[in-house]
């Protein structure tokens, strides 16, 4: 009979006891102390963080080719209806060959990935060879599985190259991880995947796919109102990253491909003069 | 984004300069954090020298507008005379207050000429009247622009510089709300003629 030892799943307090012989290392939420059981709804846990609702006001997206990996995000950050920023950097580059994408709390998804660096980093240290992407992303998702219903709101992507090629995960809040060829995060996804799936070839070329991206996240910072700033554009490819484009503004965009098609971009295009 | 006044977004601006006005709206009508069109109509010409700018539900602009142009139409068939831009605003505050226990939810700005005189004046959605400022703002990118308004508004501009002053105001405010935005149009009104200027604005 094998004794089942819950805590051996990676609930918040094993991590607490791990780290208490290294050295440096970076503090970690203190355990969930109170379980609360209802009849309608989800259990929650410390009142399932009310206070902070954020809601995943963005647009990122990722997707295999034959290239490698693309990932392209937007850069809009908001407090409701209150744009606090539209220079945010939601890809946060773990090492030199790990790549995560924000979407949701900021601050969650700033503080676990950089925990992941951490343990990136030691593994590479003790064991001599560096994280697959499946493992980093499976530790990922250990630790939001221990913090579930506590109220963390995090959907990333964690895309990267290692020794078998280049992969790609999605991991959210609820501890789902899933690998695949195309995914869109955010509220500006549903827009973002209309642009994607109409024209994802995995055969595509490198520029080809930098477009594609670029076209998907534009789209959505139009129709969405959580989305909007710049295009920021990532490749990932056997020799670890490259940063394809550092900011391209969706304004000048918009203007651009409405040019392209011969219109002024203003929204009169059907000249119905309503004003 | 809760909230009813919050449902659609948008921002409206009015200001007084010399013997001129002007509006300003945003052009996006939108559901929640989805925008729908670019090209809504917030202000609205409701006589040679009077315009009604509204925001708040959409629904209730275009009843509350339909009804404000229905009343004017009346009068002139009635009184066989002009609306004084005074009257009218007096109007608005009780066609508002009738509707007090289920009220229209927008938030309008009257602005008009009276006799060369500039007339401006705001009210909450059940009619409370406010007519002694000179630059009045509404909507969910209503605090932003105030803002922009303190910082560039001087009395007694001319239609040029107003119309500058008022876009500009706009566009700062609407940038840093995520409902407004998606275009500016810009009216300004002198004795002589009514300008109307289509803003190039962020579309997102």
């Amino acid at each position: 009979m094998i004794d089942f030892d819950p805590s051996s799943f990676g609930l918040a307090h094993t991590y607490q006891k791990e780290d208490k012989d290294e050295i440096n290392t970076l503090a970690l939420p203190s355990a969930p102390q109170v379980i609360y059981k209802s009849l309608n709804g989800p259990t929650q846990i410390n009142g399932g963080n009310k206070l902070n609702n954020f809601k995943h006001g963005t647009t990122t997206l990722g997707f295999v080719f034959k290239e490698g990996i693309l990932l392209a995000v937007d850069s809009r950050a908001s407090m409701g209806s209150f744009l606090s920023s539209e220079q945010v950097r939601k890809v946060i580059e773990i090492n030199e060959y790990l790549l995560g994408t924000m979407a949701g709390g900021a601050a969650d998804c700033q503080y676990w990935l950089a925990y992941l660096a951490n343990h990136c980093r030691t593994y590479e240290l003790k064991n001599g060879s560096k994280l697959s992407v499946a493992a980093a992303s499976k530790f990922l998702q250990g630790i939001l599985i221990g913090y579930r219903n506590s109220g963390l709101s995090m959907g990333c992507m964690i895309a990267g190259t290692d020794t078998t090629g280049q992969h790609l995960y999605y991991i959210d809040n609820d501890g789902m991880r899933l690998k695949g060829d195309i995914f869109s995060v955010g509220s500006g996804s549903t827009y973002a995947y209309g642009v994607l799936d109409n024209h994802y070839k995995y055969e595509m070329s490198l520029n080809e796919a930098v477009e594609l991206g670029i076209r998907a996240i534009y789209h959505a910072t139009h129709r969405d109102t959580a989305s909007g700033g710049v295009v920021r554009v990532y490749h990932i490819h056997q020799n670890g990253w490259t940063k394809v484009h550092d900011g391209i503004d969706v304004v000048d965009l918009h203007y651009q491909f409405a040019q392209q098609k011969g219109l002024v971009g203003d929204g009169d295009e059907a000249k119905q003069r309503l004003f | 984004m809760s909230g009813i006044f919050e449902y659609n977004g948008g921002s409206i601006v009015g200001m007084k300069g010399k013997n001129c006005i002007a509006m300003a709206c945003d052009r996006r009508f939108g559901q929640q954090m989805s925008t729908i069109t670019t090209n809504y109509q917030k202000v609205f010409k409701i006589q040679d020298n009077i315009l009604l700018a509204l925001s708040g539900l959409n629904t209730d602009i275009h009843t509350f507008y339909a009804l404000m142009e229905k009343e004017i139409n009346l009068y002139n068939l009635k009184e066989n005379r002009k609306m004084k831009p005074t009257t009218f605003a007096n109007l608005v505050a009780s066609a508002l207050y009738e509707r007090r226990f289920g009220p229209f939810f927008v938030t309008p700005i009257v602005a008009g000429l009276e006799n060369g005189k500039p007339i401006l004046a705001t009210y909450d959605s059940i009619g409370c009247k406010s007519d002694l400022d000179d630059f009045q703002v509404g909507g969910t990118g209503g605090n932003y622009i105030y803002g922009a308004c303190e910082a560039f508004f001087k009395p007694d501009m001319n239609p040029e510089e107003l119309e500058e002053v008022i876009g500009q105001s706009l566009v700062s405010g609407c940038d840093r709300d995520a409902l407004s935005g998606w275009g500016g149009v810009v009216y300004v009104l002198t004795e002589q003629k009514l300008t109307v200027k289509i803003l190039k604005t962020k579309q997102t």
